[in-house]
């Protein structure tokens, strides 16, 4: 393994975890884009080496960010982070034999609920996806899929009863997701469960759910353990599909209307010519074309 | 004996309901039985990739772990739940190979296969067992017992390893059956022909 090649993926920030994770003095060593790399935390902030040499880095959302490249833009805005009674949360990162893209996708995904999140997410007794809206935000360089609706036996943490919940989807960058979903507890809110996927070569990544919640009631513990939980179910699905890498050539998979957000992300990712954990296709289309 | 069909495993252990990974010359394949019919696939979810045999068989049919997307024997999807009002179009299928069972063992054949082999009538399923070599040289080994006759059929799971299936006709002592089968898996690691 070594460091892609791979330009659009090279430009864009990686998570490697949350600040508060790295302990002060010791290198800890990881892997990003195919590349060895050393994060190093020390009073005065964070550095990161790889490919030999110091790479830039942010402290944004109390994350450690990194690229390779030069990225287009900055990291994105999360107003949610400014709101004074939302909790912090921070999951651990979970090693998973897949690639990132293919977390992502499955992050995206509401008709998994009922199979993978039997009774907690979802329910089979009630497994339709009723349609939802798809869109690219252009100005901002995301894709958003909005008035998703699913009915939820036990939503999160605080809930002590079946509801229809509903979701937002904010695909940020071909690595880092987030969803709005409302809480049992503020139907009016929106808590935000994040994704950021550090893809350690094509087909293995870590995943870092970071989460700014309203739950006045649950403990830290019971949160991320509620998370954690809905996590490994999720490395089951995602280390047994085939293949490992995201196939983007038509008809190597078969999307429905409930895959629409999938469908845009497949397309969006195209358009990036984005090739970095992607199948390699056999029908002659370059990247990006 | 026609090389169109391969033995993966024995009947036995593929009972009613049960999903099985089996992997053939490197390529991944589900078997499955419903309704007392064995199916082998490719252990491929048309629809996300998912491994179908994570899945779990209900109804006679098989449904994938991932969305529950329902196969039916014919390997035509015939439900999509997060769609519980749409007919499935009829091009959705999970990818089918021929299949038949005899002598006590599951058979997945080439497209097109002709016939099976001839194999003895009545046999019992004994043992597969794995051996770290790249072949046997002739399917259907025969090995005399006191009381019956072992046969050792096998499939190459990947160069360097094949899986023995072993069954006996008539009527002989299970232990010193398998015992013989360790005996030729050693000769074959040690490459020393049985
Ligand atoms: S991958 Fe099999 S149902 Fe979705
Ligand atoms: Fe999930």
């Amino acid at each position: 393994m070594s460091l892609t090649t791979d330009q659009a993926a090279l430009d864009q920030w990686y998570v490697l975890g949350a600040v508060s994770h790295f302990p002060f003095g010791t290198p800890v060593e990881t892997g990003l884009l195919g590349e060895p790399v050393t994060v190093t935390r020390r009073d005065d902030g964070v550095t990161v080496i790889g490919a030999g040499r110091s790479l830039p880095v942010r402290t944004t959302y109390n994350h450690v960010w990194t690229s390779f490249g030069t990225p287009a833009r900055d990291i994105f805005a999360l107003p949610e982070a400014t709101e004074p009674d939302r909790r912090w949360l921070y999951c651990g990162g979970v090693r998973v034999a897949a690639s990132g893209l293919r977390l992502i996708e499955n992050f995206l995904d509401l008709a998994h609920f009922p199979y993978v999140h039997t009774d907690i997410l979802g329910s089979e007794e009630k497994p339709e996806v009723a349609k939802y809206e798809v869109e690219q935000r252009r100005d901002v360089d995301e894709i958003w899929a909005t008035k998703c609706e699913f009915f939820q036996p036990k939503a999160a943490a605080a809930s002590d009863g079946g509801q229809i919940s509903q979701y937002m989807y904010r695909v940020v960058s071909p690595f880092n997701v987030m969803l709005y979903k409302t809480p049992p507890t503020a139907p009016n809110r929106w808590d935000v469960i994040a994704l950021f996927v550090q893809p350690v070569d094509e087909t293995h990544s870590i995943a870092h759910p970071f989460m700014l919640v309203i739950d006045p009631t649950s403990t830290d513990a019971e949160i991320i353990a509620f998370q954690q939980m809905i996590f490994l179910q999720d490395k089951i699905v995602l280390e047994n599909q085939r293949p490992a890498l995201l196939p983007l050539q038509p008809g190597r998979e078969t999307p429905t209307r409930a895959d629409l957000s999938s469908v845009l992300y497949r397309r969006w990712l195209k358009e990036k010519a984005l090739t970095f954990g992607t199948e390699p296709r056999t029908d002659g289309v370059a990247a990006g074309a | 004996m026609s090389s169109d069909w391969t033995p993966i495993a024995l009947s036995r252990d593929v009972p009613d309901g049960v999903t099985r990974a089996v992997c053939l010359e490197g390529s991944e394949l589900v078997i499955w039985r419903g309704a007392g019919e064995a199916h082998v696939w490719e252990d491929r979810c048309p629809h996300r990739g998912m491994r179908l045999s994570l899945g779990f068989v209900r109804d006679g049919a098989l449904n994938c772990l991932y969305h529950g997307w329902q196969y039916g024997a014919s390997s035509s999807c015939v439900r999509i739940p997060a769609h519980p009002d749409l007919t499935v179009p009829p091009t959705i299928k999970a990818n089918a190979y021929p299949t038949c069972e005899a002598g006590g063992l599951i058979w997945v054949g080439k497209e097109g296969a002709g016939a099976l082999p001839a194999l003895p009538a009545t046999t019992t399923p004994v043992l597969s067992l794995a051996v770290a070599t790249d072949g046997i040289e002739a399917q259907g080994l025969m090995r005399d017992l006191d009381g019956g006759r072992l046969h050792v059929f096998w499939h190459r799971v990947r160069p360097g390893k094949v899986m023995l299936h072993g069954v006996i006709e008539g009527s002989a002592d299970v232990s010193r059956v398998a015992a013989l089968m360790r005996q030729i898996r050693t000769q074959y690691e040690e490459g020393v022909a049985a």
